[in-house]
């Protein structure tokens, strides 16, 4: 026979306070079990029941108020030996503020047994009230129109423990120990007990309280555990980016790209940042997007550089490529007097009305739209920008463009705006 | 003409990030989504070889406890909104003497703030984050290849010392793409947690010598284990205020600040003769460093000093800034955090502060305030 998971150090509790009781049933039932102490790890919550923990020979762990179940859960994921036995001892205060936990152990079904010692009352503050309490619990503070208690076993079962079982002090309770020690997957147990100095004093009055009742429920369903994979490497992952043609930029070059969702403005920001690379420079490449990333504006800002870029921010660019109105309207303020502005058509008018500064030095508008469909407007502009200027050689835009999978649609588009 | 360089990439600072702890040694990724950590934890989904969706930030540190007490080390990352939620757990974790490292990317505040503008606005909360004013060790990238070696070093400094870590960065650090020859990273090697050996007896929290007691997993089959967060002695055995308690308690200060030498951190570059320091950290370095240029160029001597350790806060940094009539703190917030940890609320007339919010600092900004604080009076 294994030894006892208890000690022989005094039980810490209020004498007739049905903790001792449940505690003695836990141990009871692992030694009928055979299980040794070193095959179980308990997990006690703060509160009367965490006061257990210096009589345990097993493996323990003393955590949080409410927290017990989701630092068991993290327990079990992590453990490389699923034949340990993990216990979670918790109050109904526990239950009450961990119950987002215990509902999450019951979805993901992991192999543990969370043991709810329900005595309607915090023992340790003062005898108040929990989420767990009986209506028909009467305590001087307590109102006589109070919200029901949680059915936790009710709950647990729906969001998918394997099993669930409430029952009263005073039996033995190990039998139920065993059978949910038993079970694979997650198993609650809730024991509607007697507090001694707070709440009900007699076994007869916790049967006598109608809001409970004794209950098993199970549920067939596979037991969880987290998918472990042998991840790659993140750099290996990306392709390097090779120094193939000489851009003649000698300083720094800000450009922003605005357009809106949809129109793949990160993307045309990504390629013209790794045309800079293939070019010998230095890049960089920020967006900017509302958090509902499908609708708005869509902003990119890229900086391409022969020195080392360190200040990766733009305040006012030397480029500005602007294809639809949510874009201007986004960037419309950081229009400097020194910015070059290459816009689609149709936001000619609005910006060739820009009077004073800011407002740009030079505007360009082509129908980049056309040229490039919605999706290659942006990339449209940018092609026709550097044919036009000769910041970078075009044959580095088809290079990054050849990176891409949809890199022959792009090298379309770049020869029509070439041409154009 | 093709010139091939070693291996130069277009990457973000959340991919070295993940990278560099993977390779340290972390495996499990625990993640509530927020922004701006949403590449960390992409990343992490094809990297760690665990990568696990919490319900929410609470759960996310709980997890990560249990993981590390049965032996794998856990990351998980947030913005402060959820790192306020964590806040307890990181208690748990630390008095429980847990290994793991928290990302803190930091993001413009109050509360939920502006979710996709930086800022640096959360220093001081990690001073405090500890109840008793203890120091979780925190380090703080300057740039991409920091984020690489402070990752590193964050992983090897939560296991040494056993304890959880906070790596501070911010959402222009883990969310700007840049070019880099990956190929000069230096390796990062496996951090291997210091276990008790052999059959003899083992306390949960027994020191010998080293300050960081070794460490045996939950479920090991030959030694109990009892990890506890509440006042314990050396066993793990709740007490309330006895001397071994309590004596227990102090170590875990000691164990942080004795061997502080051997994690600082920090860039220093000192023009000869300056009486003025710039003075910065995170985000506010890049921009400070083209600042220096600027400065240097124009025949303005300034030395500029990055702090990639921060907490506890290193006896060196003091040491070197001693020598300057003019720190000029750069930091994108308005309070001026790092001022004030490092002097305190009522600072000398030589401490000067460059302060924004809602906008990186700039280059011409940080010069400028070089330029102002000398101005006499």
């Amino acid at each position: 026979m294994q030894e006892a998971i208890l000690n022989d150090l005094k039980m810490p509790y209020c004498p007739g306070c049905g903790h001792t009781v449940a505690n003695k049933s836990m141990s009871k039932a692992l030694v009928d079990m055979d299980v040794h102490p070193l095959d179980v790890i308990v997990v006690s919550d703060i509160g009367c029941t965490g006061l257990v923990d210096p009589l345990l020979t097993c493996h323990t762990i003393h955590g949080l108020h409410g927290r017990a179940v989701a630092l068991a859960m993290g327990i079990r994921m992590g453990l490389e030996h699923p034949d340990k036995k993990i216990i979670a001892l918790q109050g109904d205060g526990g239950a009450t503020i961990g119950l987002q936990h215990l509902l999450e152990a019951a979805r993901h079904n992991l192999d543990l047994t969370l043991v709810v010692q329900n005595n309607m009352v915090y023992g340790m503050t003062g005898g108040q009230t929990s989420g767990l309490s009986s209506t028909e619990f009467k305590e001087p503070d307590r109102p006589e129109s109070a919200v029901p208690g949680y059915d936790i076993c009710a709950l647990a079962h729906n969001a998918g423990a394997a099993y669930t079982a409430r029952t009263f002090i005073g039996k033995d309770t190990a039998e139920l120990w065993k059978e949910a020690l038993s079970t694979p997957g997650f198993s609650l147990i809730e024991i509607v007990e007697m507090c001694p100095a707070y709440g009900l004093r007699k076994v007869q009055e916790l049967h006598d309280v109608s809001d409970y009742e004794s209950v098993i429920s199970k549920n067939q369903r596979p037991t969880g555990g987290p998918h472990r994979a042998e991840g790659r490497s993140l750099l290996d992952a990306l392709k390097p980016i090779e120094h193939t043609c000489e851009a003649p930029l000698d300083g720094r070059l800000e450009i922003i790209i605005a357009g809106s969702a949809g129109e793949a403005i990160q993307s045309a920001g990504d390629l013209l940042s790794t045309a800079g690379i293939t070019a010998g420079l230095s890049a960089t490449k920020k967006g900017d997007y509302p958090i509902t990333i499908g609708t708005g504006f869509s902003v990119a800002e890229v900086i391409l550089s022969r020195p080392p870029i360190h200040y990766t921010g733009i305040d006012c660019p030397d480029i500005m490529i602007v294809i639809s109105q949510d874009g201007l309207d986004k960037v419309r303020s950081r229009i400097g007097e020194h910015t070059l502005v290459i816009a689609d058509t149709k936001l000619g008018p609005e910006l060739e009305g820009l009077a004073g500064p800011p407002g740009p030095t030079d505007l360009l508008t082509r129908d980049f739209r056309k040229t490039g469909g919605l999706k290659g407007a942006a990339l449209a502009a940018i092609a026709y920008w550097l044919q036009d200027n000769g910041f970078l050689p075009i044959e580095a835009l088809v290079e990054a463009a050849s990176r891409h999978k949809h890199g022959d649609k792009m090298k379309v588009i770049i020869d029509k705006a070439v041409a154009a | 003409m093709t010139t091939t360089r070693e291996r130069m990439v277009f990457l973000d600072g959340s991919r070295l990030i993940i990278e560099a702890m993977a390779r340290a040694g972390a495996s499990a990724y625990i993640g509530y989504p927020i922004t701006p950590v949403n590449w960390l934890f992409a990343g992490a989904k094809q990297r760690i070889p665990i990568a696990l969706e919490a319900p929410d930030e609470i759960t996310a540190l709980q997890w990560s406890a249990g993981f590390s007490s049965a032996g794998v080390f856990p990351v998980t990352a947030s913005a402060f909104p959820g790192f306020a939620l964590m806040i307890e757990s990181i208690n748990m974790s630390f008095m429980m003497e847990l290994p793991m490292v928290i990302i803190l990317a930091q993001r413009l505040g109050p509360s939920t703030g502006s979710a996709t503008t930086g800022g640096q606005g959360d220093l001081l909360l990690l001073r405090g984050c500890i109840s008793g004013g203890y120091s979780l060790p925190v380090f703080c990238p300057s740039n991409l290849n920091d984020c690489w070696d402070m990752a590193a070093a964050s992983v090897h400094t939560a296991v040494n010392l056993r304890t959880p870590v906070v790596l501070l960065t911010s959402k222009e650090m883990v969310m700007t793409n840049q070019n880099m020859d990956v190929s000069g990273l230096k390796d990062v090697q496996l951090a291997e947690r210091h276990l008790h050996e052999g059959n003899g007896a083992y306390k949960t929290y027994g020191v010998n010598g080293n300050l960081a007691p070794p460490f045996l997993p939950l479920g090991n089959d030959l030694h109990q284990v009892r990890l506890n967060s509440s006042t314990h002695d050396m066993e793990g055995i709740t007490q309330k205020n006895s001397p071994e308690a309590l004596g227990n308690t102090e170590r875990l200060k000691n164990k942080i600040e004795q061997s502080i030498d051997d994690y600082t951190y920090f860039d220093h570059d000192p023009d000869e003769g300056a009486d003025t320091v710039i003075l910065t950290y995170g985000i506010s370095a890049e921009a400070s460093r083209e600042a220096l240029g600027l400065l240097r160029a124009n025949g303005e001597s300034v030395s500029l000093l990055v702090m990639k350790t921060l907490l506890p806060v290193p006896p060196r940094i003091y040491e070197m800034l001693e020598a300057y009539d003019h720190i000029v703190v750069v930091e994108e917030n308005i309070a001026g955090l790092l001022r004030e940890l490092l002097y305190g609320n009522h600072q000398h007339d030589r401490i000067h502060g460059v302060n924004k919010i809602g906008h990186m600092i700039t280059p011409q900004e940080i010069a400028e305030g070089v330029r102002q604080c000398r101005k006499p009076s």
